[in-house]
């Protein structure tokens, strides 16, 4: 189901109805209905992949939980004793969950784009909805278990809901089992300024989704399908749509999710903080798909840094390299590492190696390089807290991050790098508009476009002050208050790309 | 307000906004299902649906026809008008585009319910093979009428009262961006049913390196050339016969066509399937094939890969109908019975993969240009250098033909002399009568003249009393015209106008717009100038006058199309070089190139130059 159409707000009606007439010890059951509900309109494969995965990953956490638990159990003595051979187990347990969830995540996702590769047969499978999110999960529960941070869910129906909750299928956040299982679980009724704070929160993702980035990406799916036939200004214009297309899609359908599931009081991690006001690369992934960013985190980078291979090459890299360099070695590979990960993770495709890639190698360097360029600010005299560096600072990583998206729309690598040799070096200026209305943005859509960023903009850089946002607007009189609704609504209704509102014509098909 | 009271705000402002879009619905009525009270704009709900919007404008309006053409998006090309006389009948273009067989069938059964229908011509297209019970884009843009396939009526209103506002917004926005010619949010002509190909049919059509380049029609441009497998051949036949049972029991009059099919097209449609193909649809019925010929191999019979020109449809309505006035290839149009399917099969097979003989159906003429002539050549051309290039031209065995000649060769198929030149005069000067005309004479050649209507006979320019180059009057005009000799046409009547003598607040440039002039107007004030040209040219002379030379050769397709409107079949620009002339296609006779004869000091140059144009021309 498309959380775009009308049928979402029925259909989050609906089971909000259920959940709220049921008694608080049921209500879950709502929620689970409601779930499977809502995939099963996926078809009868993405149910298959959710049932493997769910299954996987509960026998697993359970087998790691009686583990655990035998351990226990032990004196301490036998405790120490069996210390090697219980973390075997454990990884060979955890281990196995992944290869099962990772490997249908392979074959799926990545299968095709491999064989034709390597010149196999490829299973042209359908990737279904949301697939990576709950397997990344469901997985996080798993490795949790294994070390003992939670319990493992014995109740079958009770861990299904947590991996199938449906506002978060399409599009995540990645949630973890301590902090949404509970809230799953609760029962708790929500109160009239979570409903009303649930509402608003969507009016704003349904605002930035289909108002401003429904209508980027028509010029942004045009020049990427043929970069070749488009000078510069028009290429680097749809990137910029691309970005903000990005943002407003993913964020805005973050929003919209959040909102749905605070509707039964239910809070979802966060999982953007205004990346735009980001002072570096790093801190842009902080604040960019934050869940993706702490799962990563967790169980990649840590586990990474702590262990025994990377124990070993930071003594030798200390030995030999010495200094600054030596000391960090290790982190930076690690952190390099994360971002190659990141990058696979969102697509089979070399543009994406390639954006892990240029991601890791810049914050790599920057880290490496920061003593010397804290060195320069001294020499400049620099001041770090100063309004016109911080200014600096998110230009640069704004440019940087822009630079970036050049490399994950094209259909291949090649295609980047002509868009970017375009860009620098065939810019044609006068060619832009007449460029961008040809195809077929309207002057419309280039003033909505820009009143809607610059909408997010000002909410943003006010919530960055600290300003909050819905609580100074609960403070106004009725009307103010009502002109929040009407408008945002109005706004929505005539100027979003309504499931399938907007006119195409298709003349010319015999 | 508290939190209860803003969610009770929010629902019922929600609410509101929700009953309000049915009503938006209604009112601006996108797909035109609630008769569109507002804008009346039947092209624009017949663009978004074809199907729904064709049939709505027939319930209000079939008493206007007595006959139908159904068929898929080609089946446009067939056009009305000729029909309509051959048959002595009201014809309506029922095509949609995307049409697969049972779409015909609905609709078929539709109108032989509804209305009154005496004939139809059905067009069997190669691609009817290919879909069937093809589901469309969507249901709201690719549906069939609930009346035509019986599908649920609350469903079909239902959908097109809850359409998302875009809908609306999208047609009130174009309404105020409509424009004369077609629009790709408004392509019908609604009272025939056809595209609206004002625009498309005055294109200039020359030479065929060009013509492939030309990024125009640009909604054809990434048509998929893939290969069509005729799978549905089976289905399709069934429909086809049940159509003919229907026609046969309402004694309506059936006539089955195979439309045209370029010969790009055909090659990604297995020959075995494409046989199988006519045979089947021979057992059903017999049917005339156009779908190849020699006009297949020829690309600018074809707007694009899978549609033929109106021109080409008038051809095979001509043959049809037994009419020798138009000009058509021997191997157009075949009538096939399942006695000579076989014969049919085997010739397509040995046409398509053959390459057109282009010297059966085009030529190259050059056409020259002078303006004034003067003892000394001190402006324009010298009497002496006037005579040296007539001389030159004859040595060089050129024939001067006029536009009636070129006019029979491209509407007729006439023949044309081997090396054929025109010699035109712009302006009308007395030098023209004076030097011009004798030498022609005393050559043999024919020549045009085309005249400014407002300088006829003047010394002065206009009404200012300001002296010019006198021009010849109309005594003068009419003993060149009677002698045969020359040709007198028009320059315009006012709209050559010359800016420093001229007192009126706007100048125009050439036959264009002024700034800020609206379509309509302009169109009005070019035919009105046209007319008053014309009227007084034939008023002295007593012979036709279609043929107008742009004035600074400048002209747009508005004016190009304001001018065929009211008869005009030849226009000249003065754009640099020799001309492709193309038997069956008129537009080639638009906008036609010229060359500046009198920048060239002796004849034989002048040969050298034609002779080098020709050569870089050659087909």
């Amino acid at each position: 189901m498309d959380i775009t159409s009308w049928r979402f707000p029925v259909f989050l009606l609906a089971a909000l109805a259920a959940y709220v007439l049921l008694p608080q010890n049921r209500r879950w059951w709502a929620l689970l209905a409601a779930s499977l509900l809502f995939y099963a309109c996926g078809g009868a494969a993405a149910m298959a992949y959710l049932g493997v995965t769910a299954a996987a990953t509960y026998i697993g956490a359970l087998l790691l939980q009686r583990l655990n638990d035998r351990r226990a159990a032990m004196d301490q003595e036998a405790r120490r004793a069996s210390r090697r051979a219980h973390d075997r187990k454990r990884h060979l347990t955890a281990g196995a969950v992944c290869c099962v969830c990772f490997g249908m995540l392979f074959a799926v996702k990545y299968w095709d784009s491999t064989a034709s590769a390597l010149g196999l047969r490829p299973l042209g499978l359908v990737v279904p909805v949301g697939i990576s999110f709950y397997i990344f999960q469901s997985v996080g529960y798993v490795l949790d278990v294994s070390r003992g941070k939670i319990r493992a869910q014995r109740d079958p129906a009770k861990y299904l809901l947590f991996v199938s909750f449906f506002p978060q299928m399409v599009q995540g956040p990645i949630d973890s089992f301590g902090h949404l299982s509970p809230q799953l679980l609760s029962g708790r009724k929500p109160d009239a300024d979570e409903l009303r704070d649930g509402i608003q929160l969507m009016m704003w993702g349904f605002f930035k989704k289909l108002v401003i980035a429904g209508r980027a990406a028509t010029v942004v799916d045009a020049v990427y399908s043929d970069a070749g036939a488009y000078p510069g200004s028009v290429i680097a214009f749809a990137v910029l749509m691309y970005t903000v297309e990005l943002y407003c899609d993913f964020s805005g359908g973050i929003d919209i999710v959040r909102g749905a599931a605070g509707l039964f009081g239910i809070e979802l991690a966060e999982n953007f903080r205004r990346p735009i006001f980001a002072l570096s690369l790093a801190e842009f992934w902080r604040r960019w798909h934050i869940t993706l960013g702490e799962w990563m985190k967790n169980y990649v980078f840590y586990p990474l840094s702590l262990s025994g291979a990377f124990a070993a090459l930071g003594r030798f890299s200390r030995k030999h390299l010495g200094g600054m360099a030596g000391r960090i070695l290790p982190t930076s590979l690690a952190t390099f590492i994360v971002y190659f990960i990141i990058g696979i993770w969102h697509g089979a495709n070399l543009t994406f190696l390639a954006f892990g890639l240029y991601n890791g190698v810049i914050i790599t360097s920057s880290i490496l390089l920061a003593p010397l360029w804290s060195r320069l600010k001294k020499a400049l005299r620099v001041r770090e807290d100063s309004g016109a560096y911080k200014l600096f600072c998110m230009a640069r990583t704004s440019a940087v991050v822009f630079v970036g998206r050049y490399l994950t729309r094209a259909p291949w690598l090649k295609m980047s790098l002509i868009m970017l040799w375009r860009t620098v070096f065939d810019f044609h200026r006068r060619r832009l508009i007449p460029g961008i209305l040809a195809l077929g943005m309207s002057w419309t859509d280039l003033v909505v476009v820009g009143l809607g960023c610059a909408a997010v903009l000002t909410v943003e850089a006010l919530q960055e002050r600290g300003v909050r946002i819905r609580k100074t607007l609960a403070s106004k009189g009725a009307l103010v208050q009502w002109l929040f609704i009407f408008i945002p609504l109005t706004v929505i209704l005539l100027f979003g790309a309504l499931g399938g509102g907007g006119s195409e014509f298709i003349y010319g098909r015999i | 307000m508290n939190s209860k009271k803003w969610l009770a705000a929010f629902f019922g402002t929600a609410l509101a906004l929700a009953l309000l879009i049915p009503v938006l619905n209604v009112l601006v009525d996108p797909f035109g299902v609630f008769g569109d009270v507002l804008f009346h704009w039947d092209s624009y709900s017949e663009t978004l649906n074809p199907r729904v919007g064709k049939l709505e404008y027939l319930d209000r309006h079939y008493e206007e026809y007595d006959s139908y053409i159904l068929g898929c998006s080609s089946t446009s090309s067939f056009p009305v008008e000729e029909l309509n006389e051959y048959m002595d009948a009201k014809f309506y273009n029922l095509f949609v585009y995307g049409a697969d067989m049972l779409d015909t069938e609905d609709m078929t059964r539709y109108i032989l319910r509804n209305y009154t229908v005496k004939n139809i011509l059905l067009n069997v297209y190669i691609d009817n093979g290919a879909i069937y019970d093809d589901p469309g884009i969507d249901n709201l843009t690719g549906a069939m009428h609930y009346a035509a396939d019986g599908s649920s009526k609350l469903g079909f209103y239902g959908k097109y009262l809850l359409l998302g506002p875009r809908w609306s917004l999208d047609k009130v926005e174009r309404y105020f961006q409509n424009r004369l010619f077609a629009d790709a949010f408004d392509v019908f002509d609604v009272t025939s049913g056809t595209y609206d190909k004002r625009q498309r049919d005055v294109e200039y059509i020359g030479d065929l390196p060009e013509y492939e380049s030309r990024p125009a029609y640009a909604e054809f441009a990434d048509y998929p050339t893939y290969t069509v497998r005729l799978t549905k051949t089976g289905p399709a036949m069934e429909s086809l016969r049940r159509i003919v049972a229907m026609c046969e029991d309402a004694g309506v009059h059936l006539t089955v066509v195979c439309g045209p099919v370029n010969a790009g097209y055909m090659e990604g449609i297995p020959r075995e399937e494409a046989a199988e193909f006519y045979r089947a649809l021979a057992e059903v019925t017999p049917f005339w094939d156009f779908s190849i010929s020699s006009i297949s191999l020829e690309p600018r019979y074809f707007y694009d890969l899978t549609h033929f020109r109106n021109c080409v449809g008038v051809m095979a309505e001509a043959r049809m109908f037994g009419d020798e006035s138009v000009y058509i290839p021997e191997d157009f149009g075949v009538y096939v019975t399942p006695e000579n399917v076989e014969s049919l099969i085997e010739r397509n097979d040995r046409l398509l993969g053959t390459e057109p003989d282009r010297s059966d159906y085009t030529c190259q003429v050059p056409i020259l240009l002078y303006h004034d002539v003067t003892p000394d050549g001190s402006v324009g051309v010298s009497a002496g250098q006037l005579e040296d290039h007539l001389r030159a031209l004859r040595d060089a065995g050129y024939t001067a033909v006029t536009f009636d000649e070129l006019q029979a060769y491209v509407y007729q198929g006439a023949e044309l002399p081997e090396k054929s030149v025109v010699i035109t005069f712009d302006d009308g000067y007395s030098s023209n009568y004076q030097y011009a005309f004798p030498l022609l004479e005393k050559y043999g050649m024919k020549a045009t003249i085309f005249v400014i209507g407002a300088s006829v006979g003047h010394e002065t320019y206009k009404d200012t009393g300001l002296a010019m180059t006198p021009h010849f009057g109309t005594a003068e005009m009419a003993e060149m015209s009677d002698s045969g000799v020359v040709s007198i046409q028009s320059h315009t009547y006012d709209m050559h106008q010359w800016g420093p003598y001229e007192t009126g607040p706007d100048i125009r440039d050439g036959v264009k717009r002024f700034p800020g002039e609206s379509e309509a107007a302009f169109v009005e004030a070019l035919q009105a100038d046209f007319a008053k040209s014309r009227g007084e040219i034939e008023a002295v002379t007593g012979k036709t006058v279609d043929v107008l030379a742009y004035p600074g050769g400048v002209y747009d397709d508005l004016s190009q199309w304001a001018l065929s409107e009211c008869g005009v079949r030849v226009t000249l620009s003065t754009r640099h070089g020799v001309n492709t002339l193309i038997r069956g296609l008129p537009q080639c006779l638009f906008g036609m190139y010229r060359i500046y004869a009198d920048g060239y000091a002796g004849g034989d140059e002048l040969v050298a130059a034609i002779d080098g144009l020709l050569a870089q021309n050659a087909e």
